[in-house]
């Protein structure tokens, strides 16, 4: 420390409660540029490449004793998961060569009526690698990123259902909101019934709430709640919640719904992401055909094409 | 073990590098571990903690700029909103060198309590960003985050204090 062979006497720079405001001044700025822009991402992908190897590194001591104890424990129950699992199999064989037939049926139905594609068998799996360090938010990180091809709002699924969407990518990891963050939405329907609806994660507990549901609307305790894929993001047709408890207290104008998600969103391993191509947002506006007429424009209510 | 400035019982080199250095690497390696759970809420900052310490011992060395730099880096690790770990490490460490003199004068225990003041008080800036963002809280086990901090600070202390310290002759490490 070269500080000690030159002794200064006064302290030179800026004083500690100037530095302390202009620290404060930038941090503010960042995390105004962060949260209100999302203007940082670029720094989050280039510090996360560094810092992958490392997070890895450090996860292999927990990962040895985990093995070490799978290793004399596992033996037994993969007997069994085994035997299990092939009588599975030939339950399922009937089924499958039936759905083949279905599928093919389908396509070629889909192809006839072009009707929006839903998702298919695409798709990457992904293992947890671990929880989001953060005790504030309810994300998990899985190991596969954009030199994956997955890009920011793809949804993640697992075996039962809806697991959350992709909110930030690394190049080998990328970041999973899961649908019981606060504020993250899911449009649904109820199975039974058709309603539609918005799933909103509670933040709280490990629950969704449905809001905006009129108190008359259609809908039990026992629901099962899909995807609706009105929204372009979620395909439809996946399980997300099944209600747990509605609250028709006439006092308000909505019905308090609360539902439980489907997936393991807490404990699951293994995830699936869904890669299924961009849907454009809105359909293109036809041009043409407004500037040859003109006079037209304000006469009546703007038609939009709809897909 | 007497280690307040005022004690003629120790004296003590210059902080080398490599330790100022690996103190932080080993720190910042805790906490990239996969905390998860309870353990994720009560678990001490580490990084926070050590940097706390060298502002204290060595404010020449480590300021709020470095500790804006490991805020950034925490951010990063924790996917934190960007600027929050810096804005709680700069605030910690302004009051470190406000506090250095006073809080250096007393017994290591006395001392943890003063760090469990100081750490409380970024836990709360961290809550209070947190709640401001709409985000809910997730427990009241976060308060046991600087109490923890606060407990291992003495034993911080004296095993960053051993490798500079010179003994007397016949001196022994009670």
């Amino acid at each position: 420390m070269s500080a000690y062979q030159e002794e200064n006497f006064f302290t030179r720079g800026p004083s500690p409660l100037a530095r302390l405001t202009f620290f404060s001044l930038v941090a503010i700025a960042i995390m105004i540029a962060d949260h209100r822009f999302q203007a940082l991402a670029f720094v989050r992908l280039g510090v996360s490449v560094v810092l992958t190897p490392i997070e890895q590194a450090m996860m292999l001591p927990g990962k040895l004793v985990q093995n070490l104890g799978l290793y004399f424990s596992e033996q037994g129950r993969l007997i069994t998961e085994n035997a299990t699992l092939n009588a599975k199999v030939m339950e399922l064989t009937a089924g499958h060569q039936q759905a083949q037939l279905i599928r093919a049926e389908r396509t070629y139905l889909t192809t006839l009526s072009e009707a929006n594609k839903r998702f298919g068998d695409r798709g990457v799996l992904a293992e947890i690698i671990r929880d989001a360090r953060n005790p504030f938010v309810r994300k998990v990180v899985i190991n596969k990123g954009s030199s994956h091809g997955l890009r920011a709002g793809l949804v993640v699924i697992d075996a039962v259902g809806v697991v959350g969407q992709l909110t930030a990518i690394g190049v080998l990891t990328s970041e999973v909101t899961l649908s019981t963050e606060k504020n993250q939405s899911v449009p649904v329907m109820a199975l039974r019934s058709g309603v539609r609806a918005i799933a909103v994660g509670n933040g709280r507990d490990g629950s969704i709430d449905v809001p905006f549901i009129p108190l008359g609307a259609d809908i039990q305790v026992g629901d099962a709640l899909v995807t609706s894929g009105i929204d372009g993001t979620y395909p439809a047709g996946l399980s997300v919640a099944t209600v747990a408890s509605v609250d028709r207290n006439p006092a308000f104008q909505f019905a308090r719904i609360s539902a439980t998600p489907t997936s393991g969103t807490e404990q699951h391993r293994f995830v699936k992401v869904l890669t299924q191509e961009e849907l454009k947002e809105y359909p293109q506006p036809d041009v043409k055909a407004e500037e040859n007429k003109p006079g037209r424009e304000r006469t009546g209510p703007k038609r939009r094409e709809i897909r | 073990m007497d280690l307040t400035p005022a004690s003629r019982d120790s004296m003590r080199l210059p902080v080398p590098l490599r330790l100022l250095i690996g103190s932080f690497v080993v720190a910042f390696l805790i906490n990239l571990m996969p905390w998860r759970g309870l353990a994720l809420q009560v678990y001490p900052d580490f990084v926070l903690l050590i940097l706390l310490y060298w502002a204290m011992q060595e404010p020449r060395s480590v300021g709020q700029g470095l500790g804006f730099l490991l805020g950034l880096l925490m951010d990063v690790a924790d996917s934190a909103l960007l600027g929050q770990h810096a804005l709680i490490y700069v605030v910690v460490v302004f009051l470190a060198q406000l506090l250095r003199v006073r809080v250096l004068q007393q017994s290591l225990p006395a001392q943890g309590l003063h760090v469990l003041a100081l750490l409380s008080l970024a836990q709360l800036i961290s809550v209070g960003l947190n709640l401001s963002m709409g985000r809910e809280l997730s427990g009241i086990w976060l308060i046991f985050s600087p109490l923890l901090s606060a407990i291992l600070w003495p034993a911080i202390s004296v095993f960053l204090a051993l490798p500079r310290l010179r003994l007397r002759p016949g001196q022994m490490i009670s």
